[in-house]
């Protein structure tokens, strides 16, 4: 660009100097990204086709054996459907929840901006953290929700030990935490709204509730997409409450992709397979990623 | 008038109650890690400690060397603050200011890695770590995360939108590109260089699944590793260790807290750069 603008051109030794001198700026960045995400990249799909154990300097070339034994393990489905079943759970209360939390806390006062904050803080503490309180909270003998619950007359629940449960006690972490950033975005959202819209419409004599339905929710569509496209990609990857809360349990019901990459690799040592799944993950991830991404260009043009 | 006034009342009210209830386990790891033993085993669980147990944080020391959890945990964090922002700083110009080959294409090669999850590339880099002989070392905590496709897609960002003019009249008095880059950029894109840092540091700080797989002894594990493996060792429900394991967790959470309460301006300012990701 600014090549065009310089009236006449530079000596062209000295110039290729120069963009050898601005390359060399992203050199760095561009090595270790070589190094350490797109060389592992290709590298993963390679150990992928053999049976290697991560620890014998032994491979031995497999080919798609280690994929086709995925794709025929029951395993395979059951945690695709966890994982799923989490992400589905996690995205749509997160949503719903700091939507409606967006509405009531959309105020401007003092009052409100310090519980906003109050709300919002949880989001940047450790998840570690964030999951052993929980764990501490739903304690079946001594936590203080089975002690409230106590009170309504309800018997004892064994939270993170039962299968019916568990998935829910680890979704609740993960809303808990991510809800005040859903919070914040939305009421970002909801203040670029005209104000306009809302005046006419109650000249027209329009409740609140129709506003909602016909102004809010559609206008808010664009912020919306964002948060579902990002949190359902960073929900897909769950791994570190399920690690201090259940380890994947009771009975595999709250094992996710990720846990069960983890044990592959670290517990069991199978590098090929683990390699496979994180493979199939990826494409898993991609197709998402993709998938949203086209849903969000049609909505842009839509509304255009 | 007095149904306005209702309305208001009962916004403010449901309000509370709400932020209550959110902000609950916060104040219940803060309580906890300052309750005896025997009271929380009380039948009725007490809202305030009928004595502050204050030592239960030095019982947390000896329980686990949380001492030493944080000195990785900062030197892991600072490393890997110092390496990033330095590498996108620089990364950030080339694509912004720069003018070389293909500019556009090698940025894509960048933002295209923000798809690829740790979860997918961390084997091939572990084994990489054990060939080098860099497992349980900082250099394995640092090193692999010394790049951030979003640092330098948010840098790129704001240089670009800073005029050129200024930067035409430095290179004009022959001033060389770090000399622009950390004397005239840094300065002018500020908020934006210190949202980075703050967002790296809390990132790094609370990270959990890298240092988990590059770390296997007790003296470089780091705090969030450290606290996983002590709620482990001491087991789950039965045995009551909770005031030592809540007086642990305070100590990871608090700089991340204070931190949060200093910076939130910078915090939710980086949140409205995040809708245009």
């Amino acid at each position: 660009m600014s090549g065009q603008l310089t009236p006449k051109k530079r000596l062209l030794s000295f110039s290729t100097l120069e963009k050898w001198k601005d390359f060399s700026l992203a050199l760095p960045a561009l090595l270790l990204l070589a190094i350490f995400t797109y060389f592992p990249l290709i590298s993963s799909f390679y150990i992928s086709l053999t049976n290697w154990d991560l620890i014998k300097p032994i491979k031995k070339f497999v080919g798609l054996l280690n994929y086709e034994r995925l794709l025929k393990d029951d395993q395979f489905y059951r945690v695709l459907k966890i994982t799923f079943t989490y992400t589905v759970l996690d995205v749509a209360l997160s949503l719903l929840i700091g939507l409606g939390l967006a509405l009531l806390f959309n105020h401007r006062s003092k009052a409100f901006g310090a519980m906003r904050l109050l709300i919002f803080m949880p989001y940047y503490i450790s998840m570690v953290i964030a999951s052993m309180v929980f764990v501490w909270i739903l304690n079946p003998e001594y936590g203080v929700l089975n002690k409230a619950l106590e009170v309504f007359g309800i018997d004892k629940v064994f939270w993170l030990n039962d299968t019916s449960t568990a998935l829910w006690s680890v979704v609740s972490v993960s809303v808990w935490k991510g809800v005040g950033f859903v919070m914040i975005i939305f009421i970002a959202g909801l203040r670029s709204i005209p104000t306009e819209y809302y005046e006419a419409s109650s000249i027209d004599g329009a409740s609140k509730w129709r506003q909602l339905i016909h102004i809010t929710i559609p206008l808010l569509s664009p912020t919306t997409l964002f948060l579902i496209i990002t949190s359902f990609i960073s929900s897909m990857q769950v791994f570190q409450s399920v690690s201090v809360m259940t380890g994947g349990g009771p009975l595999g019901s709250t094992k996710v992709m990720v846990m069960w990459i983890y044990e592959m690799a670290f517990v069991q040592f199978k590098a090929g397979k683990a390699s496979a799944l994180v493979i199939i993950f990826f494409f898993i991830i991609i197709f998402f990623t993709f998938v949203q991404f086209s849903l969000s260009k049609r909505k842009v043009h839509y509304e255009g | 008038m007095s149904t306005k006034g209702l309305l208001i009342t009962t916004r403010y009210t449901v309000a509370i109650l709400i932020t209550l209830l959110m902000f609950f386990p916060m104040y219940w790891l803060l309580i906890t890690s300052l309750k005896s033993p025997d009271e929380l085993k009380a039948a009725i669980p007490t809202f305030w400690p009928e004595r502050l147990a204050w030592e239960n944080y030095r019982d947390a020391f000896r329980a686990a060397p949380f001492g030493r959890y944080a000195l990785n945990t900062l030197i892991q964090t600072v490393g890997i603050v110092f390496l990033q922002l330095n590498i996108s700083l620089l990364a950030a110009y080339a694509f912004a200011k720069g003018n070389f080959w293909g500019r556009d294409k090698w940025f894509f090669f960048v933002i295209a890695a923000l798809i690829v999850p740790d979860q997918v590339t961390f084997v091939p880099v572990y084994v990489m770590m054990a060939k080098l002989g860099w497992l349980n070392t900082f250099l394995a905590l640092i090193i692999p995360n010394g790049v951030s496709a979003y640092s330098i897609f948010l840098l790129r960002q704001t240089f670009k939108s800073l005029n050129n003019d200024v930067l035409e009249a430095a290179r004009v008095d022959g001033s060389n590109r770090l000399h622009i880059i950390y004397r005239i950029l840094v300065p002018m894109a500020m908020p934006t260089v210190v949202t980075v840092i703050i967002l790296k540091f809390i990132g790094s700080w609370n990270s959990y699944f890298w240092p988990l797989i590059m770390t296997n002894t007790n003296d470089m594990r780091v705090l969030t590793v450290g606290i996983a493996m002590l709620k482990n060792s001491v087991g789950g429900s039965e045995m009551l260790n909770w005031h030592l394991l809540m007086a642990g967790s305070v100590i990871v959470i608090a700089p991340i807290v204070i931190l949060f309460v200093f910076a939130q301006k910078y915090i939710v300012s980086a949140m409205s750069h995040s809708t245009f990701k």
